[in-house]
């Protein structure tokens, strides 16, 4: 018999700010936190912009933070985003809790790129048209840091938060670019229902704000070149998008088998019913077109959650800034709701923090679960001139009160992986 | 698990022979397939010698059709395509990939589970770009922004996103099912395998392409590997005598590159279309340790737990298990932590069942050695035979597990596989014989 799976806890650093509430408040407060990047200097790239995680340190966050110096950029967010998710969902209180039923499943990035050594080396062992390994080799034992480089691998995160709460459960984690944490919140459910662990820690961390995540996407002219209207750069549907925003963070939630939550005595603040995944198999460049993969996924959780589409009160949309993606989903949604697509509420976020790439689907779980609390629905702002091809409900320009009680959040990865949640109030 | 998942293609590429038969007949005869490095120069490193790809074009194993995208598949890439075509098509599977035909499977059926590495940029290409920008010696970065950036090919990013192997797999082959990239080092593949059998198992898929591909041999994964002090730096003169996992005189890893994959396929599925059906997948562990961010004392991922929670989801008891497949870096304090985990979990009974290790072989592949351990544990199932373990005389101290440098008839039903990564997860499989019916 399958285990219901609940939400006890959620902890987030992210562009707009370093808790729940602060990201909560800015959200609908219609807050953008898209400034010049500041991370490397970018004034000369396509993109002068980004969403960064301002001030946080790691050592106010958390106790014990020296264990971490060698972390990197995202894994530092991922330890304080799991740190609050852990406390508010009373885990840490818990006398004798099984760690080897505690599990982690993350969908995390890369760590953070040794720049300019890496860089440096390809310069100074260059001869002929190409790097001198030989050269190279010697130079860079000289340069290179143990630590730096092993914690490149993205598996790493797993381990801080390991070694941070104690943990011994299974471990994942995945890395479906944009769509990870929204796969690792899904899958980690499946880990929930089938008793594999009674709590799992899940969510994603990422950042690309360096030269070479930003050269990357430039190149693939993914992202915005507002470069002369900075805040308003992201504008999620609307006829005027052009690309969306690089942004960096990390997102983490506590998800327990429900019996193992109201057992100990913990606040449910949502529940998980429905998960479904599928691939594009399109190309690696583009979305299918017709948005087949993504009505796949969300037809997809709604089987799983055995609800119908008209069930369903609002909808967390991808919805990156892209002309593309945004043309797509809408289309998809339109597929898989009918007629009642033009009914349901839908937005994103990312007008207001950017793209989080693997930690977005994560942040923006944590928004429908806020909806859902409070009853409002977060707004997709920079929203002025209507698409004609995007013409639904993105609940513009500012945030709306609503009866929301089902809501589905999507995610999209470059190459075409698709992720769909729903998720309830709790019961 | 909750219902069993076949096992009903195999498909590996390494350096000891790509296509499961290739593969499992070298192993079989203790070949040795380490030799020195010729892909790029290793003379600036200790460790010269790894486990390359003898004869491999990816584009054999891509459809006509999709040839021109061989150029933007990194190395690793290049392992997944192909090792995912062997294992469709020894499957019996018809899917996309075959041009002439209609699919035999519904797509939105058809997932893929894919274990991947952090997959590094090609030196050279990135190279020829940063040296466009360069100012008084250094790298600028108003001249990388103004021109640099435009050396690169636009699609260069997707050459490098290691969820890039599960999408060529998924678009050549149309499946459209649930898809997902590991990325856990060394139990990448496990995790993957293990997360796939649940999906079919819960109902979420029919068939999974399923297993893992990566490539350290380049010279970023040579100098991590060798800051990690983990390569054998004694057999630069004689290769294939160099990596000895277990042994007394085992010294270091050596690096490979490869990978494997299984079509797993819901078993009434299999069964209805008479496919050959390797073996079962009855059992799944997983778990992690607290020590992996101690990188310079490793541990062995909680393999313990993982191993224990795969024998017991499989219904059966530590000696009832016939075949090990070992994890076996060669790396003396790793072997020593991984003999201690399989002694935790299998006690008494783990002096009686014989083991194999098949690094000393090909080299460590990373995300792609569990894919290649679970093929041997298959193909076991079918020869009834325990390959030897190449370059094992005699045990490293502490080490319990029972090996051998010749092959052993067996009879063999229950196979147990595990690995563990750098950084402190760990995954246990156990598959099992299909009996006639």
């Amino acid at each position: 018999m399958s285990k219901r799976v609940v939400i006890t806890g959620m902890g987030t650093v992210n562009p707009l700010a370093h808790s729940v509430a602060d990201t909560w408040r800015a959200m609908l407060d219609c807050q953008s936190a898209i400034s010049p990047t500041e991370l490397f200097d970018a004034r000369t790239f396509p993109t002068t912009f980004s969403a960064q995680v301002k001030d946080f340190d790691l050592n106010r966050a958390i106790k014990g933070a020296e264990r971490h110096v060698h972390s990197g950029r995202h894994c530092t967010f991922a330890i304080g985003a799991a740190d609050q998710a852990w406390k508010q969902s009373g885990l840490d209180e818990v006398a004798e809790l099984d760690k080897s039923r505690v599990g982690i499943y993350l969908g995390s990035g890369e760590g953070s790129l040794d720049f300019d050594n890496f860089t440096s080396l390809m310069i100074d062992a260059w001869s002929e048209g190409k790097v001198d390994t030989s050269k190279w080799a010697e130079l860079a034992f000289q340069r290179m840091d143990l630590y730096r480089e092993t914690e490149q691998e993205s598996n790493m995160v797993l381990a801080h938060l390991a070694a941070h709460f104690g943990l011994s459960g299974p471990a994942f984690n995945v890395l479906t670019a944009c769509a990870a944490s929204t796969q690792a919140i899904g899958e980690a459910t499946c880990l929930v229902r089938d008793g594999d662990v009674d709590a799992i820690v899940t969510g994603g961390a990422h950042s690309m704000i360096h030269p070479y995540g930003l050269t990357g996407f430039n190149r693939l002219r993914a992202l915005s070149t507002r470069n002369d209207e900075i805040p308003t750069a992201s504008r999620p549907f609307e006829m005027t998008r052009d690309g969306f925003v690089l942004g960096e963070g990390a997102s983490v939630l506590i998800l327990e088998d429900y019996e193992f939550a109201v057992n100990r005595g913990a606040t449910v603040l949502a529940e998980i019913i429905g998960y479904g995944a599928s691939a594009d198999a399109f190309r690696i460049t583009d979305q299918d077109p017709e948005g087949d993969g993504a009505a796949t996924a969300m037809r997809a959780a709604l089987a799983d959650a055995r609800v119908e589409p008209k069930d369903i009160d609002y909808i967390s949309a991808h919805g990156t800034a892209t002309q593309q993606n945004d043309e797509v989903e809408t289309k998809a949604v339109k597929s898989v709701f009918g007629d009642y697509a033009y009914k349901v509420p839908i937005s994103s976020v990312k007008g207001m923090i950017g793209h989080l790439i693997a930690a977005a689907g994560a942040t923006e779980l944590i928004t429908c679960v806020l909806a859902i609390r409070d009853q409002v629905l977060p707004p997709t702002i920079n929203y002025n001139v209507k698409d004609p091809k995007c013409d639904l409900d993105y609940v513009p320009n500012k945030p709306r009160p609503a009866k929301v009680d089902t809501v589905m959040s999507n995610s999209f990865g470059f190459g075409g992986q698709n992720n769909t949640l729903i998720i309830i109030g709790p019961r | 698990m909750t219902r069993p998942v076949a096992v009903t293609g195999l498909g590996v590429v390494t350096p000891a022979g790509i296509g499961v038969e290739e593969f499992s007949t070298a192993i079989h005869e203790g070949a040795g397939a380490i030799g020195e490095i010729t892909l790029f120069d290793s003379s600036g490193f200790d460790c010269r010698i790894g486990g390359q790809l003898q004869g491999f074009s990816a584009r054999k194993f891509v459809p006509k059709s999709y040839r021109k995208a061989v150029k933007v598949m990194a190395r690793d890439i290049e392992i997944a395509v192909a090792a995912a075509d062997l294992a469709v098509k020894d499957s019996g599977i018809v899917t996309r990939a075959a041009e002439d035909q209609e699919m035999n499977i519904d797509p939105k059926r058809l997932g893929c589970k894919i274990g991947a590495g952090l997959i590094c940029t090609d030196l050279d290409e990135l190279g020829t770009a940063v040296n466009t920008a360069v100012e008084n010696g250094k790298f600028s970065f108003v001249k990388w922004g103004k021109h640099g950036i435009d050396n690169l090919t636009p699609l260069w990013l997707l050459k490098y996103l290691p969820n890039m192997l599960a999408c060529h797999v998924t678009i050549i082959h149309g499946a459209e099912g649930p898809s997902n990239t590991i990325t856990c080092g060394e139990a990448s593949s496990h995790l993957a395998i293990g997360e796939a059998a649940r999906t079919i198992s819960q109902g979420a898929a029919d068939a999974i392409i399923a297993g893992g591909a990566e490539s350290k041999l380049n010279p970023m994964g040579l100098l991590r590997q060798s800051l990690l002090n983990r390569l054998c730096v004694d057999g630069n003169e004689s290769p294939v005598d160099a990596c000895r996992p277990f042994d007394s005189r085992h010294s270091g890893t050596a690096l490979g590159e490869g990978g494997g994959m299984l079509l797993l396929e819901d078993i009434d599925r299999a069964a209805s279309r008479g496919a050959r059906i390797y073996a079962e997948v009855v059992g799944f562990g997983a778990a992690c340790d607290q020590g992996g961010i101690d990188i310079e004392t490793p541990t062995a991922g909680g393999l313990d737990k993982a191993v224990s929670k795969a024998i017991s989801s499989a219904g059966i008891e530590p000696q009832q298990v016939d075949m090990i497949v070992a994890h076996g870096t060669g790396v003396p304090r790793e072997d020593s932590c991984e003999c201690q985990a399989w002694k935790t979990a299998m006690g008494d009974a783990l002096a009686d069942i014989p083991a194999v290790a098949i690094t000393g072989s090909i080299g460590s592949l990373f995300a792609g050695g569990g894919g290649t351990q679970l093929a041997i544990a298959a193909k076991a199932l079918e020869t009834q035979q325990v390959p030897p373990t190449r370059n094992f005389a005699s045990c490293a101290d502490g080490c319990h597990l029972n090996l051998a440098d010749h092959p052993r008839s067996e009879k063999i039903k229950y196979v147990v596989s595990g690995s563990f990564s750098i950084g402190g997860q760990s995954a246990a499989l156990v598959l099992k014989k299909r009996e006639s019916y």
